[in-house]
């Protein structure tokens, strides 16, 4: 554990000492994961869906706002449906709207949290979102979260949908786009989910805030058990085809990320929690207070020892024990270092001789060297 | 000094800009706007559902189910506009208090790094 405590400062270390690049890095990474998944599953735009293309948008994402890669995903969604169909893109676009309109308005910021829950469900690990933003975010997260789960299912279903939309005429394309609408409105499998995810959300976040030892823990199993259960629950009674594999693979997940992100954020020594009782004019006080948990790094100190800093040091001892033996004056010490220097190459000898003819000239302008025999 | 120029990076123009208003005139400016958004948002979503499920709203359409479908789209409505009304208002009194402590705070820092240079040039 204490080697984990360990590995955890340094990391927090390197973290703060190239947090700009390690951030950078992290960006590029979630546009490309972004990206891809978004081109992999409605890649409808040849030349948007490219591997460049890609890369392209994740890299320069990656110099930018969070907020411009929510803004970048949303117009490649678009883009996409418009190759599709345009009833399905102006569809999609009167979804993104709403959900700018009743929330991301007011706090923006929380847009990548859509762009995170998106991801989790394209990557069949739904579970990990109310349980991950639950442990680490507020209680509006929960509709961010959302948010992003309706994203998924919206692009579900072009992807399923995507044959019997593309060669439509226009009579067929209202026909189409009312089936779609209805489709999406009306997915029980969607609803379902958004209801596990907000439940296990809310769950989480209460489990977390309460003053019980290891809540962290209680909350994660809690939030992958409560959702499990609600996609368990929407199978039985709607007649649903969630996936057992997906509902429980996520569940674990969830519960080992919960884990970690325990480690990570809130690692604190449950056996000395302290129980103090207080009170002031107006309240009485009941504290617990638990400790964090915090190792020093060990601080390694590096000595270079080369062979010619090894045989300097010796000649600086030798000379100065001689001349402690002899009792010499302290002018006199640098003289076996000219000397050594002076063996070195014909051009430090060269270079010395020139210093020293310099220096005498020198001093007898200026009659320095009368001074001293003064 | 680091932390006022942290702050002048990050959040001091949009600080600067809110602070520059009232309280109250900032809030009910905001509400108003969002009251304006919600209403757009909400024609948009009953446009919506009436277009997916338009066949069934107009079968054996007559006044009784006219009035009674008018009547629930205009409670859900107004149940919308209160409920946001007062989110937003409590919400953008909250981020006005917040901005201006912020800003409070960014002067003092200013007065007292104006200070030391002061100081130093004595």
């Amino acid at each position: 554990m204490s080697t984990l405590l360990v590995l955890r400062e340094q990391m927090q270390q390197i973290y703060a000492k190239y947090s700009m690049y390690i951030i950078k890095a992290l960006q590029f990474l979630f546009g490309i994961l972004l990206f891809g998944a978004i081109n992999a599953n409605i890649g409808f735009m040849k030349s948007a869906s490219s591997i460049l293309c890609t890369l392209g948008l994740a890299a320069v994402c990656a110099f930018l706002p969070l907020l411009i890669t929510v803004i970048a995903a949303t117009i490649l969604v678009i883009i996409h449906l418009y190759v599709l169909s345009v009833p399905i893109a102006a569809f999609t676009v009167l979804i993104f709207l709403m959900m700018y309109i009743f929330y991301f308005r007011f706090t923006p910021k929380n847009a990548w949290v859509v762009l995170i829950a998106l991801l989790a469900c394209i990557y069949k690990l739904p579970v990990i979102v109310p349980v991950a933003f639950g442990l680490l975010g507020g209680p509006v997260f929960v509709v961010p979260a959302v948010c992003g789960v309706i994203a998924y299912y919206l692009v579900h279903l072009v992807k399923l949908s995507s044959t019997a939309l593309q060669g439509a005429d226009a009579g067929g394309m209202i026909s189409g786009l009312m089936t779609f609408a209805k489709q999406a409105i009306g997915n029980k499998e969607m609803w379902t989910m958004v209801l596990a995810v907000a439940i296990s959300f809310l769950v989480v976040h209460a489990i977390r805030t309460r003053a019980v030892d290891h809540a962290w823990k209680i909350a994660s199993a809690a939030g992958a058990v409560t959702a499990v259960i609600i996609g368990m629950a929407g199978n039985l009674a709607l007649g649903l085809h969630i996936s057992y594999i997906i509902l429980i693979g996520s569940g674990v997940a969830a519960v080992l990320i919960g884990f970690v992100l325990e480690f990570l954020f809130f690692s604190v020594d449950y056996s000395r929690t302290e129980h103090i009782q207080f009170e002031d004019d107006e309240y009485y006080y009941y504290v617990k207070a638990v400790p964090k948990v915090g190792v020093a790094v060990p601080e390694k100190s590096v000595k270079h020892i080369t062979e010619h800093q090894g045989q300097e040091t010796v000649a600086i001892d030798l000379e100065e024990i001689q001349n402690k033996a002899e009792g010499m004056p302290k002018g006199i010490r640098k003289k076996p270092v000219q000397r050594k220097t002076a063996g070195n190459s014909r051009e430090e000898r060269e270079k010395s001789t020139d210093e020293i003819l310099l220096t005498r000239s020198l001093s007898k302008e200026l009659g320095l060297d009368k001074e001293k025999q003064k | 000094m680091t932390r006022a120029a942290i702050y002048e990076k990050n959040r001091a123009e949009e600080d600067l800009k809110i602070s520059s208003y009232y309280k109250k005139d900032y809030a009910s400016l905001h509400t108003w706007i969002t009251l304006v958004w919600v209403t757009i948002g909400y024609i948009c979503a009953a446009g919506l559902v009436v277009f997916c499920y338009s066949d069934s709203l107009l079968e054996d359409l007559n006044f009784a189910k006219l009035f009674v479908i008018a009547a629930v789209a205009i409670g859900a409505y107004l149940v919308l506009i209160v409920i946001y009304g007062v989110c937003a208002s409590g919400f953008y009194k909250k981020k006005h208090n917040q901005a201006k402590q912020r800003v409070k705070k960014y002067y003092r820092d200013l007065s007292r790094l104006g200070k030391m240079y002061m100081k130093e040039k004595k």
